[in-house]
C-alpha cells in the first residue's frame, strides 16, 4: 500500500520537475510529496549531519498544542448554548453541539488558507509553507461561534495574503496573519465579533455581557463587586480560569492555554522570556491602574492584576500569538522589551480606551510593528559595544 | 575555576567516539597535497609528474606570493597531478619510495633559537615551505609573511565531534613544542595565547613557557581557535592575528630542531560507520583508504576528511586534507518515512537540540547524512543563538550578508567570525540553512571588497 503510494508519487514526479508539463504546479507536488513521506534531500557540504528537527515538526506540534483548546472550546460553546435556552445536557452532548457548530469553521478557514497558500506558491515559485497550518488552526479559536463562514472565508484570505504573502510569505511577514484575519472581521463586520449578542450561541436577541465589558459600562464603580454581583454568568476567579464562559472559541479555558504555552516553551519553540515579559508588563501596568482608581471614575481601574491575567484573551494571545517567533523580536533583550510592552499595552487599552473593553488584539498588532525597531536598538548597542572596543 | 566559562553550544552525542589509545598507522602507498583547500591563493606548480621529491620538497607556490611554498608530505615520484574543472590544480600525488629521505636544512639547539631574529626565522619557515602551518584570522588563510600579527593563539583543546585528544597527540613532546612555542613569540609583538580545557589538558601544554595560558570550559565550539580568540582579545576592524594547530606547532618546532619536516599527524577515525574508532598515529597527506583498512560497517557510507560539521566529503580514493586530523565515517541514508512529520517520534531514534522528541535521550547517536527537512525560510526560534558562544548577533548579520551590506557585515562583526564556528547553527537550523556558508559568503565579500 506505502509501496504503490510511493510509486504513484514517482511515477508523476517528471510531469513536475523542470521541463515537466505541469512545471508551474511543483510546490504542490512537493508539498504532497514531503508531507506523505519525510524528505530524503541529503547534506551536501557544511555540517553532514543535522538536528531532526524542522519546520513541518514545528507547525504539527504548535497544532497539536491548539487541539485541547478545539475540544474545549466545543464543550464550552454547548454549555453556554445550554444555559441560554435552558436545557440540560450532558457534557458529551455539548461537546457534540459545539464540534457541529465549529466544525464548518475550520473547514472554510482550512479551505481558503490551502487555496491561498497554493496559489502564492505556484505563482512565486516558493515552497508551500506549512505555516499556514498553524495559522489556520489559529483563526477560529479566536473568533465567536457565531461568525458567518462567508466571513470566515474573507478573512483567512486578508490575514494570508495581505497579512503574509504580500511581504513574500512566511519569515518575511510583520503582523501575524491569524490576528489579521481577525482584526479585518473585527473592524469590517463589527456586530459579528463584539459587543454583548455574540459570544453565546442563544436564541435571537440573547445577550450575555463579558467579564470585562461589565466594569467598563459602569463609572465608579469596584470591578470585583460588579462581577460579584452578576448573576447570568460565574465570573469569580475560578471560573474564568476554567473556562466555563462565554468568549471566543479558543480563548476561555486558562488551565488548558497553560499547558500549551509550558508544552511549548519546554520543546523551545516560544521563547519563556516574551512569556513572561508579558505577564510582568500586564502586572506592574494593572498595580498602576489599581493605585490611580480611586482618583478616577473609570471602574476599569480597579481590576486586580491576577483577574486581568484570566479576563477576556490575554493569556491566550500571550501563549500564541505574542510568542510567534517571526512576528515578534528576534534577540533575547528585545523579547524582554517586547513582553513587557504588550502586557502594558492591554492594560492600557482595556483600561483607558472606552471603544473596546478588550486590548489583546490591538496591543499584540502594535507591538509587532514595533518588533523591528525594539530590534534594531538591540543590535545597535551591540554594534556600539564593538566600536567601543575599536575605539581603544 | 577556568578562566572562560562558555555555556553557549553543544557537544554533539555522536556513535563512534575514537577510543583513547594510539595504533601504529600501515605507511601509505600515496600520499598528497591538495592545493585547492587552501583559500585565496593561485598554485603553481613546481613539479611534474614523474619527477622525484624529498620529504618537504616544494611542489607549489602562490603566483601572488611567490615565496610561500607548501611541502611534499613524502618522498618518491610524483604518479599524479589531477586538475578538475577549469584546470584548477587538485591534488598533487606522491608515490612513496621504499627508503624516504627529507631535505635537510639548518638546525638549532634550544639557546640558539632563542637568539634568532624575526626575520631569519621567517625566511627559513619559507624556505623550508613550513610557513603554510599558519594561518591568519580574519579569512582563515594562509597569512603574508611580511605582515606582524597583533597575537599568535594555540587551540590545545579540540571540542569539536571526533576530533583527536591533544593529550595522546602531544604526550612527551615537550621540546619541540616548547621549540615552537619560542618560535611563535619571535613572529609576533604581542603575545602567544594557548587556550586548554582543564579536563583534557596535557603535561606538555601545562609545562611549556613563554605563553599566556587560558583555560576554557564548556561544550563545543568551546575549543575552537576562533571562540577563544573572540573570549581572550576580540579581534578589531584591522587586526591580523596568526593561528596554529597545536600539532603544528610541534612540527615548526620539530623543523628548526631537526631541520626538517616532520611528517607525523595523529588522526581519529571515528563514527557510527567505523567498526574500531581508534587514533592513528599516521602521517600528513595520507590516503584515507589506508587509515580506513578493515574497519569500516558494510552499508554505503559517506567519508569525510575533518569532523562531521566542517568537513568535506571525501573517499577511500582521496586524501586527508592539511589541516585536518579527523577522519569520520557516517552512514549514507536516503529512506523516506511515510507521515515522517506526524510520527510522534522518540528521541531514541531522533537526535535535536529542541525537545521535540519524546524519551530519554540515547548515549550515542548514530547520525547519518538526512537533512530530516527541507530548506525553509529562518525561523527564529533562538536555534542559532543557542550554539553561539559570541557576542554575535547572528539572526542579524546573516540578514546583512544576505543584502551583501558590507557596512553593516563589519559593524555586527564578521571579521571575528568564521565558517566552522558557525557550523553548529547550521546543524541546529530548524529551516536546514547554511549558515556557516553564509558567513564564508560574508568573508569572501569583505575580502574582495576591504
Amino acid at each position: 500500500m506505502l509501496g504503490l503510494l510511493k510509486k504513484i508519487l514517482d511515477k508523476y514526479r517528471e510531469n513536475f520537475d523542470e521541463g515537466g508539463k505541469l512545471e508551474r504546479l511543483y510546490p504542490i507536488y512537493e508539498a504532497t510529496d514531503t508531507i506523505l513521506f519525510s524528505t530524503n534531500e541529503v547534506t551536501e557540504n557544511g555540517p553532514h549531519i543535522r538536528d531532526s528537527i524542522d519546520t513541518k515538526r514545528v507547525m504539527i506540534l504548535v497544532v497539536m498544542s491548539l487541539l485541547p483548546l478545539y475540544v474545549f472550546g466545543a464543550m464550552n460553546i454547548g454549555f453556554q448554548n445550554s444555559i441560554a435556552i435552558g436545557l440540560e445536557r450532558s457534557n458529551w452532548e455539548n461537546f457534540w453541539f459545539g464540534f457541529s457548530k465549529i466544525l464548518p469553521i475550520i473547514i472554510a478557514t482550512f479551505t481558503a488558507g490551502a487555496f491561498w497558500e497554493l496559489l502564492f506558491a505556484v505563482v512565486r515559485k516558493h515552497p508551500v509553507s506549512e505555516g499556514f497550518l498553524v495559522t489556520c488552526a489559529l483563526i477560529p479559536l479566536t473568533m465567536p461561534a457565531g461568525i458567518p463562514l462567508w466571513q470566515i472565508v474573507v478573512a483567512t484570505t486578508f490575514g494570508i495574503v495581505i497579512g503574509k504573502e504580500i511581504f513574500g510569505g512566511v519569515g518575511m511577514n510583520i503582523f501575524n496573519p491569524a490576528l489579521m484575519a481577525r482584526v479585518f472581521i473585527f473592524f469590517t463586520y463589527p456586530t459579528k465579533i463584539s459587543g454583548d449578542k455574540v459570544w453565546v450561541l442563544g436564541p435571537d436577541g440573547y445577550s450575555g455581557a463579558t467579564a470585562l465589558s461589565i466594569p467598563a459600562a459602569e463609572l465608579n464603580q469596584d470591578a470585583l463587586t460588579l462581577l460579584n454581583n452578576f448573576d447570568q454568568f460565574d465570573y469569580s476567579w475560578w471560573n474564568m480560569f476554567w473556562g466555563w464562559i462565554p468568549g471566543s472559541i479558543g480563548e476561555t479555558n486558562k488551565f488548558l492555554i497553560i499547558i500549551g504555552a509550558l508544552f511549548l516553551a519546554y520543546i523551545k519553540i516560544i521563547n519563556w522570556r516574551v512569556i513572561f515579559g508579558s505577564i510582568l508588563g500586564l502586572v506592574g501596568t494593572a498595580l498602576l491602574t489599581n493605585l490611580v482608581a480611586p482618583f478616577s471614575s473609570n471602574s476599569m481601574f480597579t481590576i486586580p492584576p491576577h483577574f486581568h491575567l484570566v479576563m477576556g484573551s490575554f493569556l491566550f494571545g500571550t501563549a500564541f500569538m505574542a510568542t510567534e517567533p517571526v512576528t515578534g523580536c528576534h534577540t533575547n533583550q528585545g523579547r524582554w522589551i517586547y513582553g513587557i510592552l504588550f502586557g502594558s499595552l492591554t492594560v492600557i487599552i482595556r483600561a483607558i480606551n472606552p471603544a473596546y473593553p478588550e486590548g489583546v488584539m490591538l496591543s499584540i498588532l502594535f507591538v509587532n510593528a514595533f518588533a523591528a525597531l525594539i530590534d534594531w536598538f538591540v543590535i545597535q548597542a551591540n554594534i556600539k559595544r564593538r566600536q567601543a572596543r575599536y575605539a581603544q | 575555576m577556568a578562566d572562560y566559562n562558555l555555556v553557549k553550544g553543544h557537544d554533539i552525542k555522536i556513535a563512534g567516539v575514537p577510543k583513547n589509545t594510539v595504533v601504529e598507522g600501515e605507511t601509505p602507498e600515496f600520499v598528497a597535497l591538495k592545493p585547492s583547500e587552501f583559500r585565496g591563493i593561485k598554485p603553481k606548480l613546481m613539479v611534474q609528474e614523474g619527477d622525484q621529491v624529498k620529504i618537504g620538497t616544494p611542489l607549489f607556490h602562490d603566483k601572488t606570493n611567490p615565496e610561500i611554498t607548501w611541502p611534499s608530505p613524502g618522498s618518491g615520484k610524483i604518479m599524479e597531478i589531477k586538475y578538475g574543472p577549469r584546470r584548477v590544480i587538485e591534488k598533487i600525488v606522491v608515490k612513496l619510495s621504499d627508503e624516504e629521505s627529507s631535505e635537510y636544512f639548518s638546525s638549532y639547539n634550544p639557546q640558539e633559537i632563542n637568539n634568532l631574529s624575526r626575520k631569519k626565522i621567517v625566511s627559513a619557515l619559507l624556505k623550508g615551505s613550513i610557513f603554510p602551518f599558519i594561518r591568519q584570522r580574519p579569512y582563515n588563510k594562509v597569512p603574508d609573511p611580511d605582515v606582524i600579527p597583533r597575537d599568535i593563539f594555540i587551540s590545545g583543546w579540540n571540542s569539536g565531534p571526533l576530533a583527536v585528544n591533544l593529550d595522546l597527540a602531544l604526550r612527551r613532546r615537550l621540546p619541540q613544542f616548547q621549540a615552537g612555542v619560542d618560535i611563535l613569540n619571535k613572529l609576533t609583538d604581542g603575545e602567544v595565547h594557548l587556550s586548554y580545557n582543564e579536563n583534557t589538558v596535557s603535561d606538555t601544554l601545562l609545562n611549556v613557557r613563554g605563553v599566556r595560558a587560558h583555560t576554557f570550559n564548556g561544550p563545543h565550539p568551546a575549543g575552537n581557535v576562533g571562540i577563544q580568540i573572540h573570549h581572550v582579545s576580540p579581534i578589531n576592524l584591522n587586526d591580523l592575528v596568526w593561528v596554529v594547530n597545536a600539532q603544528d606547532v610541534v612540527r615548526i618546532g620539530n623543523f628548526f630542531l631537526m631541520g626538517k619536516l616532520d611528517t607525523t599527524l595523529f588522526v581519529t577515525v571515528g563514527g557510527p560507520s567505523v567498526l574500531n574508532p581508534i587514533h592513528i598515529k599516521s602521517r600528513l597527506g595520507s590516503k584515507i583508504e589506508y587509515l580506513l583498512k578493515d574497519n569500516l560497517s558494510e552499508n554505503e557510507n559517506r567519508i569525510i576528511s575533518g569532523d562531521v560539521l566542517t568537513g568535506t566529503k571525501s573517499s577511500l580514493e582521496d586524501f586527508i586534507e592539511f589541516y585536518h586530523s579527523t577522519i569520520s565515517v557516517i552512514p549514507n541514508e536516503s529512506s523516506r518515512e511515510f507521515l515522517g512529520m506526524l510520527r510522534p517520534g522518540s528521541s531514541s531514534s531522533r537526535y535535536s537540540l529542541t525537545n521535540a522528541f519524546i524519551g530519554s535521550r540515547q548515549k550515542n547517536y548514530s547520525f547519518n547524512t538526512l537533512k530530516n527537512g527541507s530548506e525553509r525560510y529562518i525561523l527564529p526560534i533562538n536555534a542559532w543563538e543557542n550554539v553561539l558562544p559570541m557576542d554575535i548577533i547572528p539572526n542579524a548579520l546573516y540578514r546583512a550578508i544576505y543584502a551583501k551590506d558590507i557596512e553593516e557585515m563589519e559593524q555586527l562583526g564578521i571579521i571575528e567570525c568564521d565558517e566552522e564556528d558557525f557550523a553548529l547553527c547550521s546543524f541546529a537550523c530548524p529551516s536546514k540553512i547554511d549558515v556557516g556558508g553564509m558567513i564564508r559568503q560574508g568573508l569572501d565579500l569583505m575580502e574582495e571588497e576591504g
